[in-house]
């Protein structure tokens, strides 16, 4: 243990005397690292919104080979043969509309849904920021907003909000854990629908979010739904709420997967850089680790002390990249919307956590080859080479 | 004295070290090409969007709706309404080129593949259409069969739609004859179409589209309504004509757009998807250029004892400096010319289907520019300030180093 540990001051050493290598080295990691948390950030927030669990109870009833709000029109009547469904608890109807129903990171969606009951539940598990769910009920054209679309849109209370044609007055803006209400603004149902058909007399919504009374009976629900509705005027395709976000997000998840690509690419160039580093170091050190040698080291010190170092390397790096990566990811609050469905990117712990110990990892198995030859060189060899 | 080094010397030293010719090579190379395809992805979508766009022609929807067509709602009856009351609308063989269309995205798969591929995850952009719409969208270019008639079941496919459905779009156009037989059905929603055509329209996003005639994609979507109406202006017409018809009818509910204009909103709707692709690209070559950075370091540190020896033999340390630049500038832009060897023949035209639509890498000389810059940067970066910390010491001093 205390041949181990002696290491540590001669490592630090080495690392602040070349002060020019180790910072060009660290920032590379860094950056290397910084992106690797990014895309996993990206890729945790597919899973938390795909990714179905167990208790799930959602269903969502949508127009059959239907791809975007604008196109998926159902009777709002149809409300009523849902609920008659056995297993079904409560049909809600919602009327979305979206500014554009291609995937970017400023789409604004607005979501009708009914004045009563609804807004009281939905935000049972969130925090209002600021206006109330009362100013949303007095007005008509009220929306309630959420706080990654508020903040993106620098909305408050009381402002007036223009987006996709349709005109409101922000009577609050809420703090939510889920993606899908971060980035939206619930307005009133007859509202929406009023402004969408132009004048017209509404009745169509877009879709019917469904509780399920046992979350066993989810598939069977949801077949049960659509074959009742298969030989009507407007046939529906019903999936659970991560099914349905997963098709819709296809082409996000698509990005996110390339982007995966991009991730562990990443981690190679930290392996590479560390490993570059280390063999330039060791190259550089032959007589010092002979002289070290020569006052009683053995090889398996040597290559402890260069395999803390590429460790240490990559912890730096690996630390700074990482947390960079969760202030940045906090400070952006992105959200990648397509088809009026959200994929949140939130910066997280465990990513964090995970950046960090892999690029110390990596650092460490970067640096055993090199220490491999510098523990396997004779004293005199070294002081030769030197 | 001002004498410069012979350019023999800085090209003779870079096959001192293979290893370390690989690695600077190597370095320009991967910070190259990421820089061209970070930029092939960002500008060839935002020509396939700006290119689809005609500076004579206007677009006029729904009002409200001018941020997508997809969702604009009007009536049917104003295309005629249009073509009759908007002056300067060009006119061909007595026709005024007015084209009412219905855009939706709908699923388009060809009916012959395994179920597993016909799942409803083939999402293409479906544009309802008259023969007009051929004179308006005049990149449209129909390359076999013939156009779809109404109330047939027909159908055409751009050449990426194609792709897009399943289909190989040069099997298609081969196998493919005058008269519109010989092509394979394709499920567009839950019906049945027959493919009687395809077109290409390169470089737009009219190339992964599929066109039916209009009713029948009115009949298909089960709406009694179009998405908009494309007019094509006479040479001299400003598009003001056409807005200011839009604000003084305010019964129709429509808003006119120059078509170019209301491409370029689409642009700018991708924006923050093309710089994080960027930004990207810019931080993988950030790591490069610091690790790149190290190696330099290491590599002109090993010489700094030669270098003096330069000086004691009269050249001026620029000399020696324009010398190392030489070295690091050749194996960076050698790295940088076989990046852009590689994106010319890997990247460019690949067609990447997003979000409803296709956009292909483009690498042209701006891209290719991009790439040799790049490449250059590298150079450059990689060696002067290595370069400077050398040439810093005393010459006794770095004379006596190891």
């Amino acid at each position: 243990m205390n041949s181990l540990l002696r290491s540590v001051p001669i490592t630090w050493k080495n690392l602040s005397r070349r002060t020019l290598r180790t910072t060009l080295t660290v920032a590379g990691i860094a950056v290397a690292t910084f992106l690797f948390s990014f895309v996993e950030s990206m890729r945790d927030g597919v899973r938390r919104a795909t990714e179905a669990g167990a208790a799930e109870t959602r269903l969502v009833v949508y127009r059959k080979n239907r791809f975007c709000p604008f196109t998926s029109k159902l009777p709002q009547s149809y409300e009523r043969t849902i609920q008659d469904v056995p297993g079904v608890k409560s049909a809600v109807p919602v009327k979305i509309v979206v500014n554009n129903c291609r995937a970017s990171l400023d789409v604004v969606t607005f979501r009708g849904v009914p004045d009563e009951g609804f807004m009281e539940d939905h935000l049972q598990g969130a925090t209002l920021r600021s206006g109330s769910l009362a100013d949303w009920k007095l007005r008509s054209d009220a929306v309630i907003v959420g706080s990654a679309l508020a903040d993106r849109r620098r909305l408050r209370a009381g402002d007036r909000f223009d987006a996709a044609g349709v005109r409101t007055l922000v009577a609050g803006v809420f703090e939510s854990l889920d993606a899908q209400d971060q980035n939206v603004a619930y307005a009133h149902l007859g509202f929406l629908q009023e402004t969408a058909q132009r004048g017209g007399t509404g009745g169509i919504v877009t879709q019917f979010n469904v509780e399920v009374t046992d979350p066993a009976r989810l598939e069977e629900v949801a077949a049960a739904i659509d074959e009742r509705l298969a030989h009507d005027q407007f046939p529906t395709t019903t999936r659970p709420e991560s099914a349905f976000v997963a098709r819709a997000a296809r082409d996000v998840i698509a990005l996110v997967r390339f982007a995966g690509i991009v991730g562990w690419a990443s981690l190679a160039a930290v392996f590479a850089l560390i490993a570059n580093a280390i063999a330039l170091a060791v190259r550089d050190r032959v007589r010092d680790h002979a002289i070290l040698q020569t006052l009683g080291w053995t090889g398996m010190d040597i290559a402890w002390m260069v395999v803390l170092e590429a460790g240490m390397l990559g912890a730096a790096g690996g630390a700074i990249g990482a947390l960079a990566a969760y202030g940045a990811i906090a400070f952006a609050k992105l959200n990648f919307t397509t088809e009026g469905v959200s994929i949140g990117v939130t910066s997280s712990a465990t990513v964090t956590g995970i950046g960090i110990l892999l690029a110390t990892a990596l650092g460490a198995v970067a640096g055993l080859a090199p220490a491999w030859t510098a523990s396997r060189r004779e004293i005199v060899q070294g002081f030769r080479t030197a | 004295m001002s004498r410069f080094l012979p350019i023999s010397y800085a090209t003779r030293n870079l096959g001192r070290s293979r290893s370390r010719l690989a690695l600077a090579v190597g370095g320009a190379l991967l910070v190259s090409l990421l820089a061209m395809a970070g930029a092939g992805f960002a500008i060839g979508m935002d020509r396939a969007l700006r290119a689809s766009g005609l500076p004579g022609n206007v677009v006029l929807l729904g009002a409200g709706s001018e941020e997508s067509v997809e969702r604009s709602e009007i009536s049917p009856a104003n295309a005629g309404v249009i073509a009759a009351s908007i002056p300067g609308i060009a006119v061909l063989d007595g026709r005024p080129l007015a084209s009412p269309e219905v855009n939706v995205a709908l699923t388009v798969v060809a009916r012959d593949l395994p179920s597993a591929a016909t799942s409803g995850e083939r999402t293409g952009l479906v544009r309802g259409i008259t023969p007009e719409a051929f004179l308006v969208h005049p990149q449209v270019r129909l390359v076999s069969g013939r156009a779809p008639e109404a109330g047939s079941g027909e159908v055409i496919l751009g050449a990426s739609a194609a792709r897009g459905a399943g289909l190989d779009p040069a099997a298609l156009a081969r196998t493919l004859h005058d008269d519109g037989t010989g092509g394979p059905e394709v499920l567009v929603d839950t019906r049945t179409f027959r493919v009687v055509g395809t077109f290409n329209a390169p470089g737009t996003v009219m190339d992964g589209e599929a066109w039916m005639p209009l009713n029948d994609a009115l009949v298909l979507t089960q709406r009694d309504t179009i998405s908009a109406v494309i007019v094509t202006l006479e040479p001299g017409t400003s598009p003001s004509d056409v807005t200011d018809f839009a604000q003084r009818r305010i019964d129709l509910e429509l808003s006119a757009i120059p078509e170019p204009a209301y491409y370029a909103s689409q642009s700018a709707f991708y924006r923050p998807v093309r710089i994080m692709v960027l930004a990207s690209a810019a931080l993988v070559a950030a790591g490069a250029l610091l690790g790149g950075l190290n190696t330099m370091y290491a590599a002109f540190a090993s010489r700094i004892r030669e270098l003096a020896m330069l000086q004691v033999l009269g050249f001026a340390r620029r000399a020696v400096v324009a010398s190392l630049l030489q070295e690091s500038v050749i194996s960076s832009l050698s790295g940088a010319l076989v990046a852009v060897a590689v994106a010319l023949f890997a990247l460019d035209g690949i067609a990447i289907r997003f979000s409803m639509g296709t956009f292909g890498i483009r690498i042209d000389e701006t891209v290719v520019a991009i790439g040799l810059a790049a490449g250059l940067v590298v150079g450059i970066a990689g060696c002067i300030m290595p370069a400077i910390r050398c040439l810093r010491l005393p010459l006794p001093a770095a004379l006596k180093s190891d």
